[in-house]
C-alpha cells in the first residue's frame, strides 16, 4: 500500500509539473498573442502595443516567463491575467465554486438516474422497457452537444418557463434565503438538464452492457438457485461485479467536474469557469489558461485516484491479485 | 444460431445505409457545390400527384421558388433523368435516380444559406463524415485497447507512466495544440490530406477516455481464475493478452464504438473552426451542423437539422449492431 | 408555479425599488447644467445585454469595446460627439474657442458641477486626467490620440474653470479628440497615481464607493460572470427642459450573455430591454414577433468589409509560393477583374439578409458627412472581368481553368476568421464567383488571432477578408490605414517610402486634410482620396451591414444612432414608460 501511495504521489507531482511546462510551450508556440486584436485599431500605435507587451513580459524568453509564473504560484497568485489586470487566483475562486455547484448537482442526478435505469434495463433484457431505453440512449448520444444545448434553451425561451442565462435574477439580494435557493435552482435547471442528458446515456449503456454480461454468469445462477432474487440480487450481487466500467466512468466524470461543463456554461450563461476559460483561451490570456489546465489536472488526479480506490473496493480480484496492484 | 440471426438485421441495414452514400452521385439531383442564390433557405418541396391537368401518375414537386405570393410552382419529377456529371468508379456518369427538368427545381430537404440542395449535400457529406468518423473511432479504439491493455496488465510503473500520459492528453488545452498544428501546415490542404488530418487528429485526441475503461477491465481480467491457471501452465504474457485478456475488453470497446462514432462526426465541425476540417464548398455533416449553432437558423429552418437526423439514424444503427455483437459474443463465450 | 413565484418576486422588487436608487439631488443655484430637449419620466431599471464581460472599469487602460460601454455610463468627457448628428457638442466644457492658427483650444468648464460622490469638479481634475492619459509609463491606448508629430498635446490651467490646450500643429476637428476621454477624479486617484499604483485602480472588484465619475450613473454592484448594476448619479450635470435633473432611470443593469445568440434569447424572453447590433437573421426573427417591439434598421454602418491581397514585401525566408502569386495580385487589372466578378448584391442578400449595402469605396454611405457620393458603382460583369484578364496576359485552358502569362493555373487561398459567419459566407460566395472566371479559390477558415498573426506579423497568407471602420466617422481616425507608413496599412505594411505613385498621392492628401480646418476643403481632399483608392483597389471593397437594434416598447426616448454606442449614447435621457414593470413580468 505504501509504495502504491508513493507511486501515486510521484505521478501527481510529475503530472502537474508536466502540465504546466507543456501548457507554457503550447501557448507560446500557438499563433497570435493577447494584443493582436488592438492592432486592428488604426488609432493605436505599434509603440504602445510594444510597451504593453513589455509590461506584461510577453516579449521575454520562455524560461524567464516560466520562472516568473512559478514564483507567482508559490506566492499563491497563480499568475496574472492581462485581460482583468488581477492575479489569476482571485479571478477563479467564484467561478470555480459556481462550476462545482453545477457539476456536482448534475453528476449526482446523473448517477441517481443512470444506475437504476441501467440495472433494470439489463434485468428485463429484450423487453420493451429495455429496447426503449436502448433506443432513447442511442438517440440522445447522437445529437451533438451544442445542438442539444441550444435546442433546450430555445425551448426555454419560447415557453417563457425558465430564465435564460445567469445564476441569479436581478433582484436576488432582496430575496429570502428560501427565495434565493429557489432562484438559483430555476437558473440551474436548464444547464443541469443538458449536462444530465449528455452524460447519462453513456453511463447507462456501459452499465447495462456490463450488468447484462454478469447476469449470465454462473455465480448469479447459483445465487438465484439459493433463492436470492429481485433487487437484492441485482444490487448486492450483480452490480459490484458489473461495476468496473461504471467506476472508470465515475472517475472520469469526477475528473471532468470542472471542465466538462464548459460548453453548457457558455451557451446557458452560467457564471462558471467555462466562459472565463473560453474567453481567456481565445484571447490568449495565458496565465488563466495555464491555471485552468492545472485545476483540470488536479481534478483528474483526484478523480482517477477515487476511481482506482473504488475499483479496488468493488472488485476483490484486483485486491487479492498482487499486494500493490493498480 | 440465435446469436447470428440477431446480428444479420442490423448489419444488413447498415450496409444498405452505407450503400446510399456510396451511390451519392446517382441519388443526388444536384451538385452539392452548386449555388442557387435566388433560393436561400427554401423549405423542402412537397410532393403531390397532381399536375396542371389534374391527377397524374407522375409526382410533382412544389415549392422551390423565390416567389412568395401566389400558388407554389410545381415541377414534374422524372426518374432516371440525365443531369449534372459526377464520377463513380473512375467513370463519368450523368444519370440520376430522380430529378426535375432544368427550368424547375426540386428541394427534397430544402436549401441552405446559398441555395445549395441539402439532400445532395447530405449524401456527399455522409461519405466524408461516415468514413472519417469510423476511421477515427477505429484509430482511437485501437490505441485505447493497446495502451489500456498494456497499462492494466503490467501494472506498477508501466501503468503509472501510461496513465500519466493519458491524463496529460486529457488535461492539456487541445485548442492550442490544434492552433499550433494548423500554423505548421501549409495554407491549403488537399482533400486527401484534410481527410487524413481529421482522422488523425480526432483519433489521436480521443483515445484517453476509452483507454481508462479498457484498463479498468484488464485490471480485473488479469486476476480471473482461468487466467491465473493459464499462467500457472506456463503461458507467456503475449498469449494471455491475446487469448484471454483482449477478448474481455470487447464489451467495453463495442459500447464505446457506438458512442464515439457520432461524437467524432460532430467533432469535425469543431475542427473546421481552426481550419483543420473539411472546407468550403465540400460538404460534410460536421460543417453542415456548424450552421445550427446560430439560434436563428435552429429555430427558423428545421430542415437544416437533416445531418443531425442522419447522425441519429447512423448512431442508432451502430448501437443496435454493437448490442447484437455483444450478445453474440456473450452467448458464444459461455 | 413559476408564475406565482415571479409575481411574488415582482412585488418584492417593487417594494424595494422605492428605497434602492438615490433620487436626484435638487438643482443648485450656481450649478451650470446642460439642458436637454427630450422629456421623460423618472423611475425604472433598464436591463441591457452585453456580449461579454467587461474586463476593467479603468477608463485609461480599458481597450475592449465591452468595458468601454460600461465605462461610458460612469464617466463624462469635455467635448462629446453627438452620435446622432455625428457632430461635436459641448459637454463638461460649456464652450470653447479656437485660435486663428488652430493651435490653441481654450475651453470654459461648467461651474458648480460635482462628482458622483459630491466632491466638486474643476480644472485641476482636467489637468490631472491629462497627465495620466499622456503618461508614458501608463501606456494608455488613448495616449496615441493625443500625440501629434511625436509630441503630446499640452494643457495649462488658466483659472479654476478654464483650461487651454496647445497643439504643435493644426489638426482638423481637434475637439473630436476629447470625446471619450473620461475626466478622472483627482481627489480619488491622485494618491495612487503618485505612488505608481494607478494601473491597479478600478479593477472589477473595486468597492463601489471608490469608483467616482461625472457620468449619469455610478457603480452599485458587480457580480462576477453575471452582471454589473449601475445606479443613478444624484449629482449628474444635465437636466431636462423642465429643470429636472437627469438621468430618468434609477438603475442601469448590464447583463453578460455568452454570445450574440444568448443576447438575443434573453431579449426574446423579456429579460433585457435593449439589444444592440443584431445580425440580420436575428432581426428578422424579432420582426416576426408581435408585441410592439421598437425595431430600427438605421441604415448602413460605417464599417467596411473588403478582400485584401497580400502585397507585402516578402523576404526570401517566406514561402516562395506566395511571392510567385503576388505577381498576379500586384497587377491592377487582376484586382479589377476580381472586383468586377464579385456578386455584391448576393453578398448583401445572403450574408446580410438584404440588410446591408454594397461598397465600392472605403467610406460607407452610413458616413453621411464624408462619403463621396459620386464614386462609380460598376455593375457585376463577368465579360469585363474576362476582358481585363485577357489584357493582362491571362488565358484559359480547354477545361476552363485560368492560366497566368507563364502558363500556371491561377489558384489562391482566402483566409477568413471562422468566428465571423458573415465573412465566411462572403468568402464562399466569392469562391463561387471567381470559379466562373476559372480561378481556383480555397476558403481557409482560421481562428481569429491566428489570422491576425498572419496578416500583421509573418505575412504568410495570400488573400483575406477583413473589416475595418466602425469607429469615429472623421477621416483622421483612418489615417493609419491609408498613409503608407501607417500601422494598419494592411496590404503593404512597413513601407518606409510609398511603394507606388498613387500611394504617395494618398499620403499627401491625407496629411493635408489633417491640417485643413475647413470642412468643405477637407471634404474635397478626402473625396480625392476615395477616388484614388477606388481606382487602384488596394482592397476590393465588398459590403457594409446595416445597424440593427431593438428595444421593448416601454423604452422611451429611444433614438438609436449609427455610431457606437448605438443604443446607449443617450442613456441619460432614456426612460421607462409607466406600466413597464408589469409588462416585463411576462
Amino acid at each position: 500500500m505504501k509504495s502504491y501511495v508513493a507511486r501515486r504521489l510521484a505521478r501527481a507531482v510529475l503530472l502537474l509539473f508536466a502540465v504546466s511546462v507543456l501548457c507554457f510551450l503550447l501557448t507560446r508556440l500557438a499563433p497570435g498573442s493577447f494584443f493582436d486584436e488592438i492592432r486592428l485599431n488604426p488609432q493605436i500605435s505599434p509603440h504602445t502595443i510594444a510597451a504593453l507587451q513589455a509590461r506584461y513580459g510577453l516579449d521575454q524568453p520562455l524560461p524567464l516567463r516560466y520562472g516568473r509564473w512559478a514564483r507567482s504560484v508559490v506566492r499563491g497568485d497563480f499568475g496574472f491575467s492581462i485581460a482583468y489586470n488581477t492575479p489569476v487566483a482571485q479571478l477563479m475562486w467564484a467561478p470555480a465554486e459556481h462550476t462545482l455547484l453545477l457539476g456536482g448537482v448534475a453528476m449526482l442526478l446523473c448517477w441517481l438516474i443512470s444506475v437504476p435505469l441501467a440495472v433494470w434495463s439489463a434485468a428485463y433484457e429484450r423487453s420493451w422497457f429495455d429496447r426503449g431505453v436502448s433506443a432513447l440512449t442511442s438517440f440522445i448520444i447522437s445529437i451533438p452537444e451544442i445542438v442539444l444545448a441550444l435546442g433546450l434553451l430555445a425551448f426555454a425561451v419560447r415557453s417563457h418557463a425558465l430564465p435564460v442565462g445567469g445564476m441569479t435574477s436581478i433582484g436576488f439580494d432582496e430575496l429570502t434565503g428560501w427565495g434565493k435557493a429557489m432562484d438559483i435552482a430555476r437558473h440551474m435547471l436548464a444547464p443541469v438538464v443538458i449536462l444530465v442528458l449528455v452524460a447519462t446515456p453513456v453511463i447507462v449503456r456501459h452499465l447495462r452492457a456490463s450488468v447484462a454480461e454478469v447476469l449470465h454468469a454462473p455465480f448469479v445462477e447459483a445465487a438465484r438457485g439459493c433463492g436470492i432474487g429481485g433487487a437484492r440480487l441485482l444490487f448486492r450481487h450483480v452490480l459490484p461485479a458489473a461495476a468496473n466500467p461504471a467506476i472508470s466512468l465515475f472517475g472520469l466524470s469526477l475528473a471532468a467536474l470542472l471542465s466538462g461543463s464548459l460548453l453548457v456554461e457558455v451557451v446557458t450563461g452560467w457564471p462558471g469557469l467555462g466562459p472565463l476559460i473560453l474567453d481567456a483561451t481565445l484571447a490568449r490570456d495565458l496565465d488563466v489558461v495555464v491555471a485552468a489546465a492545472m485545476l483540470g489536472a488536479a481534478m483528474m488526479i483526484v478523480g482517477n485516484f477515487a476511481a482506482d480506490l473504488l475499483l479496488l473496493a468493488a472488485d476483490p480480484r484486483i485486491r487479492t491479485g498482487s499486494p500493490d496492484a493498480g | 444460431m440465435r446469436g447470428r440471426g440477431s446480428i444479420l438485421l442490423p448489419a444488413v441495414l447498415l450496409v444498405l445505409w452505407h450503400l446510399a452514400f456510396v451511390f451519392a452521385g446517382f441519388l443526388a439531383p444536384y451538385d452539392p457545390a452548386e449555388q442557387q442564390r435566388e433560393l436561400p433557405y427554401i423549405a423542402p418541396s412537397h410532393l403531390q400527384f397532381r399536375g396542371p391537368e389534374g391527377f397524374h401518375l407522375r409526382p410533382y414537386a412544389c415549392g422551390a421558388s423565390s416567389v412568395d405570393v401566389g400558388p407554389a410552382p410545381c415541377y414534374p419529377v422524372h426518374f432516371l433523368i440525365h443531369g449534372w456529371t459526377y464520377s463513380f468508379a473512375g467513370l463519368q456518369w450523368n444519370v440520376h435516380l430522380f430529378g426535375v427538368p432544368s427550368w424547375g427545381r426540386i428541394a427534397i430537404l430544402g436549401t441552405d444559406a446559398y441555395g445549395r440542395d441539402v439532400w445532395s449535400r447530405l449524401l456527399f457529406g455522409g461519405r466524408i463524415s461516415l468514413a472519417s468518423g469510423l476511421l477515427a473511432t477505429l484509430v482511437s479504439l485501437v490505441l485505447a485497447m493497446l495502451i489500456g491493455t498494456i497499462s492494466g496488465f503490467y501494472g506498477k510503473w508501466t501503468d503509472e507512466f501510461l496513465m500519466g500520459g493519458a491524463e496529460l492528453f486529457l488535461v492539456v488545452p487541445w485548442l492550442y495544440f490544434l492552433l499550433v498544428l494548423r500554423a505548421m501546415l501549409p495554407l491549403h490542404l488537399t482533400a486527401a490530406a484534410t481527410f487524413l488530418l481529421v482522422v488523425g487528429v480526432i483519433g489521436s485526441l480521443g483515445w484517453a477516455r476509452p483507454m481508462r475503461l479498457v484498463r479498468g477491465v484488464v485490471l480485473s481480467a488479469r486476476e480471473r481464475n482461468y487466467v491465473l491457471a493459464a499462467r500457472g501452465f506456463g503461458a507467456s504474457d503475449t498469449y494471455l493478452l491475446r487469448r484471454h485478456i483482449a477478448p474481455m475488453t470487447a464489451g467495453v470497446l463495442l459500447t464505446q464504438a457506438a458512442l464515439l462514432v457520432p461524437q467524432f462526426v460532430a467533432a469535425e465541425a469543431a475542427l473546421s473552426f481552426f481550419g483543420l476540417g473539411v472546407s468550403e464548398p465540400v460538404p460534410s455533416w460536421g460543417n453542415m451542423l456548424a450552421v445550427l449553432q446560430q439560434y436563428s437558423v435552429l429555430v427558423s429552418y428545421w430542415w437544416m437539422l437533416a445531418p443531425a437526423i442522419a447522425l441519429v439514424i447512423t448512431s442508432v444503427m451502430y448501437g443496435w449492431l454493437a448490442e447484437a455483437l455483444q450478445r453474440s459474443l456473450k452467448s458464444s463465450s459461455i | 408555479m413559476f408564475r406565482t413565484a415571479r409575481l411574488c418576486l415582482l412585488v418584492q422588487l417593487l417594494a424595494i425599488f422605492c428605497l434602492a436608487a438615490p433620487s436626484p439631488d435638487p438643482l443648485q443655484p450656481k450649478e451650470e447644467v446642460q439642458v436637454c430637449k427630450d422629456a421623460g419620466q423618472y423611475g425604472g431599471r433598464l436591463v441591457v445585454g452585453l456580449r461579454a464581460e467587461p474586463k476593467t472599469l479603468n477608463p485609461v487602460t480599458a481597450e475592449d469595446a465591452v468595458s468601454r460601454e460600461v465605462i461610458g455610463g460612469l464617466m463624462a468627457d469635455l467635448v462629446h460627439i453627438n452620435r446622432s448628428t455625428q457632430q461635436s457638442e459641448p459637454a463638461l466644457a460649456k464652450s470653447w474657442k479656437v485660435s486663428a492658427d488652430g493651435l490653441t483650444y481654450t475651453l470654459k468648464l461648467r461651474r458648480g458641477i460635482r462628482f458622483s460622490d459630491g466632491q466638486p469638479f474643476d480644472a485641476d481634475d482636467v489637468i490631472f486626467s491629462w497627465a495620466v492619459y499622456t503618461d508614458q509609463k501608463i501606456d494608455s491606448p488613448q495616449r496615441d490620440l493625443l500625440i501629434l508629430d511625436g509630441k503630446p498635446i499640452q494643457v495649462t490651467k488658466i483659472d479654476p474653470y478654464m483650461v487651454r490646450f496647445t497643439l504643435t500643429r493644426p489638426y482638423a476637428a481637434a475637439e473630436r479628440l476629447f470625446d471619450s476621454l473620461a475626466i478622472l477624479p483627482r481627489h480619488i486617484l491622485d494618491r495612487p497615481y503618485r505612488e505608481g499604483r494607478f494601473l491597479q485602480q478600478w479593477a472589477l472588484n473595486t468597492p463601489a464607493s471608490q469608483i467616482v465619475g461625472l457620468g449619469p450613473f455610478r457603480l452599485k454592484q458587480y457580480l462576477p460572470g453575471q452582471r454589473v448594476v449601475l445606479e443613478r448619479n444624484p449629482y449628474y450635470w444635465k437636466a431636462d427642459a423642465s429643470k429636472r435633473r437627469l438621468p430618468y432611470l434609477d438603475e442601469l443593469v448590464f447583463v453578460f450573455a455568452g454570445n450574440e445568440d444568448a443576447r438575443l434569447m434573453q431579449f426574446e424572453a423579456g429579460e433585457t430591454d435593449v439589444v444592440n447590433r443584431l445580425s440580420a437573421q436575428n432581426y428578422s426573427l424579432l420582426a416576426r414577433q408581435s408585441g410592439g417591439l421598437q425595431l430600427d434598421d438605421l441604415g448602413p454602418s460605417t464599417e467596411y468589409n473588403f478582400l485584401l491581397f497580400n502585397l507585402n514585401e516578402l523576404s526570401s525566408s517566406h514561402v516562395p509560393e506566395i511571392e510567385r502569386k503576388q505577381a498576379w495580385f500586384r497587377d491592377l487589372r487582376f484586382r479589377q477583374a476580381v472586383s468586377a466578378a464579385i456578386d455584391r448584391e448576393s453578398i448583401v442578400r445572403l450574408a446580410y439578409g438584404g440588410r446591408g449595402t454594397p461598397l465600392w469605396g472605403n467610406v460607407s454611405p452610413g458616413n453621411k458627412l464624408w462619403v463621396d457620393a459620386s464614386l462609380p458603382h460598376p455593375q457585376r460583369s463577368l465579360d469585363s472581368a474576362q476582358q481585363l484578364l485577357k489584357s493582362a496576359g491571362f488565358s484559359w485552358n480547354p477545361t476552363g481553368n485560368l492560366l497566368d502569362p507563364s502558363g500556371r493555373a491561377v489558384e489562391f487561398s482566402i483566409i477568413v476568421a471562422s468566428s465571423n459567419s458573415q465573412r465566411m459566407e462572403m468568402a464562399t460566395i466569392i469562391q463561387d464567383d471567381l470559379s466562373k472566371l476559372g480561378m481556383q479559390v480555397n476558403v481557409v477558415p482560421l481562428e481569429f488571432r491566428a489570422l491576425l498573426q498572419r496578416v500583421f506579423q509573418n505575412y504568410n497568407y495570400e488573400a483575406t477578408i477583413l473589416g475595418l471602420g466602425g469607429g469615429d466617422a472623421d477621416p483622421n481616425a483612418e489615417m493609419n490605414v491609408w498613409v503608407s507608413n501607417g500601422s494598419t496599412h494592411l496590404w503593404h505594411q512597413g513601407e518606409a517610402h510609398p511603394a507606388t505613385a498613387w500611394e504617395a498621392e494618398v499620403d499627401r492628401l491625407m496629411n493635408q486634410q489633417m491640417l485643413t480646418l475647413n470642412y468643405k476643403r477637407r471634404k474635397r481632399l478626402y473625396d480625392q482620396v476615395q477616388q484614388i483608392i477606388a481606382a487602384n483597389l488596394p482592397m476590393v471593397f465588398l459590403a457594409t451591414p446595416d445597424v440593427l437594434v431593438a428595444a421593448k416598447p416601454a423604452v422611451g426616448n429611444f433614438h438609436p444612432a449609427v455610431l457606437e454606442p448605438t443604443t446607449l449614447w443617450n442613456v441619460d435621457q432614456l426612460y421607462l414608460r409607466r406600466g413597464a414593470e408589469m409588462a416585463r413580468s411576462r
